[in-house]
């Protein structure tokens, strides 16, 4: 286990230098979008939070982290921050591969292209689209989550932004229930799968559901993919441990304790594995952990894109 | 062991609204994933007695939270564990941001 304190410090750091947790300057983390046609102005937007931008950065530094966990290098960690953010991001974007960062942004055309399908008028603003912050808040650094906080809100309202169609449940929980206790501003904010409504297709398949806590604990929603699965002709197979009881797949740790998160995930990884059908996952967090121990999971977008 | 009885006052500042709503029942630690040394109830029920020595002594085992708020959703007595050990969190943050001013 590292010091909690060194990677609050390195991870308030980063989100006081570059908005994000990485220190990763904002043209290299997010590409998703460029040369895909989505309208600029409107008062309804994507927000991505950058969450499913950063999953090859997250798998990678969880890599490094998990190598020197518990080793006498891993006080070093505190002088990551005195790294200028600039090359931060340079090294970040050379360890990470082209083909993981593909992934991830096919993840976020999905659900773009699964939103103009369902006939949702939506603009992709990437001026606005920022961390939310919720790792500093799950984390316990509440003061730079409230700075963070303000700061983003403040640019949407000064925007005029209304509504915010978020794509994970970190950030949607971060801007529907914490944004409006902590900048006293409210957005509407709905889970991009709340909006869609194609039904049709052939599916004919089964899979595992693996519900985020967030999603299924803090703001049960889960109910929804699963309806729109079925809608596909999907069957979501009995999970044990689902909806407001859904088991953390220890992604919450992996910044502290790669190996507190590796098992955690193992025993999600089992109860999931028990079904014997492919799992779906809905949470870059997720998704990424349950990959990383060799999980047979997809996003929910990619089996949603292929029905649609 | 020193005891702070007014700890649950400092706690307030940092969001915790129910610090003696906990009968020490032992759900939260059933229930939680981490399955380790009562976790989170004995850190509970030292912050119920202000024992901030036993809390500081090894901060970082506040830091195995994941968060996830199974304790939240069975505690019996709705006294929001997962809420109180994030207070634990941002009180300790707070308390070592400010001892590197002084």
């Amino acid at each position: 286990m590292f010091n909690p304190r060194d990677i609050i410090e390195l991870i308030a750091h980063n989100v006081k230098k570059s908005r994000n947790p990485f220190g990763v300057p904002r043209m290299i983390l997010n590409r998703w979008w460029w040369r895909t046609p989505l309208e600029k102005k409107g008062d309804s937007i994507l927000f991505t939070g950058l969450m499913y931008q950063s999953l090859p950065i997250i798998a990678k530094t969880t890599d490094q982290l998990a190598a020197f966990e518990d080793s006498p290098r891993a006080r070093y960690i505190r002088l990551a921050r005195y790294m200028p953010g600039a090359l931060a991001g340079l090294g970040a974007a050379l360890l990470t591969g082209r083909k993981e960062r593909r992934q991830s942004d096919q993840i976020l055309k999905n659900i773009a292209t699964l939103l103009q399908k369902s006939g949702v008028r939506f603009a992709y603003r990437p001026d606005l689209d920022h961390y939310s912050g919720i790792l500093l808040y799950d984390l316990g650094d509440q003061e730079t989550f409230v700075e963070h906080a303000r700061y983003v809100a403040g640019q949407l309202k000064h925007a005029g932004i209304r509504r915010l169609i978020t794509v994970d449940p970190h950030t949607t929980y971060a801007l529907r229930e914490l944004y409006p206790k902590v900048t006293g501003h409210r957005f509407e904010v709905r889970a991009y799968f709340e909006l869609l409504n194609a039904t049709g297709g052939n599916g004919q398949r089964k899979v595992a559901l693996h519900d985020p806590c967030f999603y299924g604990r803090y703001l049960e929603l889960s109910d929804i993919p699963n309806r729109l699965l079925n809608g596909f002709n999907i069957e979501c197979v009995p999970v044990k441990n689902s909806a407001n009881f859904t088991h953390c797949c220890g992604g919450p740790a992996e910044s502290i304790s790669p190996k507190l998160s590796h098992a955690v995930v193992m025993r999600r990884f089992k109860e999931l594995q028990a079904t014997g059908a492919p799992i779906v996952a809905m949470c870059p967090i997720c998704l990424g952990n349950l990959k990383k121990v060799g999980a047979d999971v997809e996003d929910l977008s990619m089996i949603l894109a292929r029905c649609a | 062991m020193a005891v702070t009885p007014e700890f649950f006052e400092q706690l307030e500042r940092f969001g915790v609204a129910k610090t003696f709503e906990c009968f020490n029942c032992g759900t939260c630690a059933a229930i939680c994933p981490l399955v380790y040394e009562h976790f989170p109830r004995k850190l509970i029920r030292y912050a119920q007695l202000g024992a901030l020595d036993r809390i500081l002594e090894n901060p970082k085992e506040l830091w195995r939270c994941l968060h996830c708020g199974l304790c939240t959703q069975t505690c019996p007595r709705e006294a929001n564990p997962g809420e109180l050990i994030l207070g634990l969190r941002r009180f300790v943050v707070d308390r070592w941001r400010r001892s590197q001013h002084v």
